[in-house]
């Protein structure tokens, strides 16, 4: 009876674990300053995105800010 | 898709165009999370007159590599010229290691001229990019300079010379 009880509780707490289970995005370099820059040229920079949940991360869309 | 604990690259391509002076962008970045957008930001400041910027300027102030002929361009000189009253340091703090190399000088004395060395990798003399690399001095402002480096790669295949036309013609 004892053992069917604890079994009963980890599978419990398992699946409401997984039910809470998250992505979540982590920036840790999150703003960048160019300084000077001339007109009319293109420049660039890259960012790290971290997935730091604990579900799988999905990047949907990167809208123009 | 990122799985938990993986990192990706997220690259932000700003065109400067006619702005002026200071600005910022906050591109935003929508994911599954559920959790309000995460933004990006990044900050300039757009210069009309590059060949008058304090404390320094830069000649060129855009590096251009592109290459129309079979002539391998993978090497560009700048000229960074100190218009300052104070011996600077210079620190690259941002660059694209995978597509170039970029050599600074370490300080350049107060009205002197220094030179600076681009040299781009192997694996990237084929492809046309818009990409740039940012340094930082150590004057009060801790100013930087962003150099845009530019390559467009449209090499034209050499024509079949006249004896061989006519070779194959007779074939």
């Amino acid at each position: 009876m004892k053992r069917i009880l604890i079994a009963s509780l980890i599978i419990v707490s398992l699946s409401l674990s997984s039910a809470f289970a998250a992505p979540r995005l982590t920036i840790d370099e999150d703003a960048f300053n160019f300084g000077y820059v001339p007109q009319n040229s293109k420049i660039s920079h890259v960012f790290w995105l971290k997935s730091t949940g604990d579900d799988t991360l999905k990047i949907l869309k990167v809208v123009p800010g | 898709m990122l799985a938990v604990g993986d990192s990706t690259k997220l690259e932000i391509i700003f065109s400067t165009k006619k702005y002026k002076n200071r600005v910022s962008k906050r591109p935003r970045i929508q994911t599954n999370s559920g959790l309000p957008n995460k933004t990006v930001q990044i900050i300039s400041h757009v210069v009309a007159r590059p060949d008058s910027t304090y404390p320094v300027i830069i000649k060129p102030y855009k590096l251009n590599l592109s290459q129309f002929t079979e002539k391998v361009r993978d090497e560009i000189n700048f000229n960074i010229t100190n218009v300052s009253e104070k011996d600077l340091e210079i620190r690259l703090i941002a660059g694209l290691p995978e597509y170039f190399e970029v050599s600074l000088p370490k300080s350049i004395g107060a009205g002197k001229t220094a030179e600076g060395t681009l040299k781009l990798k192997k694996n990237h003399l084929k492809n046309s990019f818009d990409k740039s690399f940012t340094f930082e001095l150590n004057d009060e402002k801790t100013s930087r300079f962003t150099v845009p480096v530019k390559r467009t790669v449209r090499t034209v295949a050499k024509p079949k010379s006249k004896t061989a036309a006519i070779k194959s013609k007779g074939k």
